[in-house]
């Protein structure tokens, strides 16, 4: 899960419920069109290209969030630069989280022998 | 040290010299003669060389009175009493070199210059470029961070020799970066302030009145000399000065006249440079200090710019564990050892009753929050409880123009003293204080902070695993690469981590105070290629391995940096963290472009990139003489080039692995 400060993990929990199946299943094209705007609106820049996270963003992919959770976040937040709509619709902020789910589980950590410190 | 008596022969052993054989003046009198009489009676010949004129010397009619005066004796405008002094026998910057031989500096960075020429050939033939050793770089501010990173290594200051102008000019960022970090070196300043000894055109644009203005605002002390028993007794306190907690830099001017004049006979002394003993922290309110956190249910101890060398990091380790309480490590030094149970992440502070702090550049900062947004709120990341206790010599510096001071904040209990020197108190004062129950609750504190630290370990390799194969290279994945090829190895990190995400410090086990130097000081940009340089100096006589983490940004500021290693010799070991920008600028400009809702999609990159052409950074060095690979973007390369590189370092040179990364 992806720890994330001021993040409430029950909120989170309870908006997937009321959020249901409706955007569960994603197909991969909005998932590849998300791609593109993740690296036009530059969300990179602070969560790198697989949404690992970095320096001064945090690790966002895989996410458990619901998208409502997700755009709580990038529209109104006091962690990074706010994103209105005026400037990233909703349509373009749901396919970008569309790729950020998209992004796979990385090696589990007994797969990754250079990890042992 | 070489006997400067020895190397200068008295009148008297001149004269015996003299005896033994043919000196130069008499050479070129001899030499000259001999063309002119074969140039009488034979066919001109133009390629008269050397050696035939030394054959034919023995042959030749001693030159005239009258030829000789034409020649040496009495130089066109020259009085005969004045033709005495036509060689300079003794020069005062001779002198100058037995003063930074006393002080035993081992090498003196410079970017050369005319306005110190004569030290600079003191340095060479009458020093014989030995303790201290001429290190030649392409730019002052290269020399001046080479300094700062030798010092954060050794503990000892290097010599920068500059143009008082231009060269202080370009120095000034590199000075800036030293004062913040408090990084002690000795400045030396070519200068012409005699209008009478001034050649005219360059020799006045590189002469002022005072030079050392431009840089007066961040050092601690500085002075023009104008003798040599001055230039030696300043020298003396400079070094001292330098090396007082609070460290910083000092300067000394070198007067040109006062390089290049015969010094003559006089016999002038050389003080003694008495080091001062730090600052140690008033006894009563240390004491009170350790009563406070025996006392405390949680005490807390953050620790910045502390620890000067293996010792500090030993007596903080004795604190810690004597109350068994954790340490925030800010790594301004290496100041606890990274692997340690004790070491946890700064929301330790949180939790905390009772806050030690401990040579904290930022005191403010460390217990509050400001949001980077349009209504600036601040929330206190202590408990609003908690009691701080702050022992460090920032109280010390008296400069006001630049404000590295950072914001005032009210501390509960604030002790002047240089915190390592004040350690061994505080914590004979906590064992005084501490009663038997107390140290009896040090097993569970133990067992829970050792729960913890072994949670923050997984927690921290569970993070890198994230982006594990994503290509450019993830900078977690750069760090596993590295410690790979590196860990059997007597390494030292020589480059600051923390626009990596830590990934070194969260990582790597970090326990020897010389594997850390910290980080800039004063976020100037070009610190980092020469000041891991300096360090890797500092190694060298070690056998270390160096290991430099280069961003690109900085590298593209001293470039000359790298062929200054290859010149020298100097191994280390560069990986580059290539994200083909600015990138903390970026991040300000989208944060500025989304507050004014407009142009978040792209226009950041605009005054941010560094692509379009990209650049070959390993071609730079290859360029410089250094081995080099890459560009490598695909982690797979990474490790084994990281590989030959070090085969290349383990045989005394630099090499360079030219990786591009995803951002942080």
């Amino acid at each position: 899960m992806i720890i994330t400060k001021g993040f409430c993990p029950l909120l989170g929990l309870a908006a997937m419920c009321l959020w249901g199946g409706t955007a569960i299943a994603q197909d991969s094209e909005d998932a590849i069109e998300g791609q593109a705007l993740f690296e036009t609106y530059q969300c990179w820049q602070c969560h790198s290209y697989q949404g690992q996270g970095g320096a001064h963003g945090p690790r966002i992919a895989p996410t458990l969030y619901p998208f409502e959770v997700f755009s709580q976040f990038v529209r109104r937040t006091n962690l990074m630069p706010a994103y209105s709509p005026n400037v990233l619709s909703d349509q373009d902020l749901r396919l970008i989280y569309e790729y950020v789910r998209s992004i796979p589980e990385p090696p589990p950590l007994e797969n990754i022998p250079k990890l042992t410190f | 040290m070489k006997s400067r008596d020895k190397s200068l022969p008295d009148v008297a052993e001149k004269g015996k010299s003299e005896d033994k054989g043919i000196n130069r003046r008499q050479f070129l009198s001899s030499a000259t003669a001999a063309g002119v009489a074969a140039a009488s009676v034979t066919t001109p010949n133009k390629a008269v060389t050397q050696e035939s004129a030394q054959t034919s010397r023995a042959a030749v009619t001693p030159p005239s009175a009258q030829q000789e005066a034409m020649e040496y004796d009495i130089p066109v405008g020259y009085s005969a009493e004045e033709a005495k002094d036509y060689f300079v026998g003794n020069p005062g910057s001779d002198f100058m070199v037995d003063v930074l031989k006393k002080l035993e500096f081992d090498y003196i960075t410079t970017n050369p210059g005319s306005s110190f020429r004569g030290i600079h050939e003191s340095i060479v033939n009458y020093g014989g470029n030995k303790s201290p050793e001429l290190i030649e770089a392409t730019h002052e501010e290269i020399a001046t961070a080479m300094a700062h990173g030798y010092y954060k290594v050794t503990g000892k200051p290097l010599a920068v020799l500059a143009h008082g102008t231009v060269g202080l000019q370009h120095a000034a960022i590199a000075v800036y970066n030293a004062w913040c970090d408090r990084s002690p070196m000795v400045i030396l300043a070519g200068n012409h302030l005699d209008v009478a000894h001034r050649r005219p055109g360059v020799e006045w644009s590189h002469s002022a009145q005072d030079c050392v203005r431009v840089i007066r605002d961040y050092i601690k002390w500085d002075d023009s000399p104008v003798s040599l028993q001055h230039f030696a007794e300043s020298m003396a306190r400079a070094y001292k000065i330098a090396m007082t907690p609070p460290m910083g830099p000092v300067a000394i001017v070198l007067e040109g006249h006062l390089q290049e004049a015969e010094l003559g006979n006089q016999q002038v002394p050389i003080p003694a440079m008495t080091p001062t003993q730090p600052p140690i922290g008033d006894t009563n309110a240390v004491e009170e200090a350790a009563r406070w956190l025996v006392e405390a249910e949680n005490p807390v101890i953050v620790v910045d710019l502390m620890a000067h060398d293996q010792e500090g990091v030993d007596r903080l380790i004795a604190l810690a564990e004597a109350l068994q309480a954790p340490v925030v490590n800010q790594f301004g030094r290496m100041n606890f050892p990274s692997n340690h149970y004790l070491s946890q992440g700064a929301s330790a502070v949180a939790q905390a009753d009772v806050i030690l702090g401990l040579e904290l550049y930022d005191t403010w900062g460390t217990i509050n929050n400001m949001r980077d947004r349009v209504h600036k709120d601040v929330q206190r990341r202590a408990r609003s409880d908690a009691r701080v206790i702050d022992i460090g010599v920032k109280d010390l510096f008296t400069r006001s123009n630049y404000q590295s001071f950072q914001r005032y904040f009210a501390t509960d209990l604030s002790i002047a003293g240089d915190a390592q020197a004040t350690l061994p108190g505080l914590t004979e004062a906590v064992q005084s204080a501490m009663s038997s129950s107390r140290r009896a609750s040090n097993a569970e504190r133990k067992t829970r902070w050792q729960a913890a630290h072994i949670r923050q370990r997984e927690q921290d390799r569970d993070w890198a695993r994230y982006g594990w194969n994503a290509s450019p290279v993830s900078t977690g994945r750069l760090y596993a690469e590295l410690w790979n090829v590196v860990k059997d190895r007597d390494w030292a990190l020589v480059s600051d981590d923390g626009q990596q995400n830590r990934w070194a410090r969260r990582l790597w086990p970090i326990d020897k105070h010389y594997q850390w130097i910290g980080r800039s000081g004063g976020a100037g940009l070009g610190y980092g290629a020469p000041s891991a340089l300096g360090a890797a100096l500092a190694h060298r006589p070690e056998g270390r391995l160096p290991i430099n983490v280069q961003r690109d940004g900085d590298m593209m500021y001293v470039p000359g940096t790298f062929w200054t290693a290859a010149h020298h010799d100097i191994p280390m070991l560069t990986v580059t963290h290539d994200n083909q920008g600015y990138h903390q600028e970026f991040m300000h400009l989208q944060r500025m472009a989304a507050r004014r809702q407009r142009g978040v999609d792209g226009s950041s990159w605009i005054g941010n990139e560094l692509r379009n052409p990209e650049i070959d950074l390993a071609k730079i060095v290859e360029g410089m003489g250094v081995w080099s690979e890459g560009p490598y973007s695909d982690p797979k390369d990474v490790g084994p080039a990281i590989a030959r590189a070090l085969d290349v370092v383990e045989a005394g040179e630099p090499a360079f692995v030219h990786v591009r990364t995803q951002p942080r």
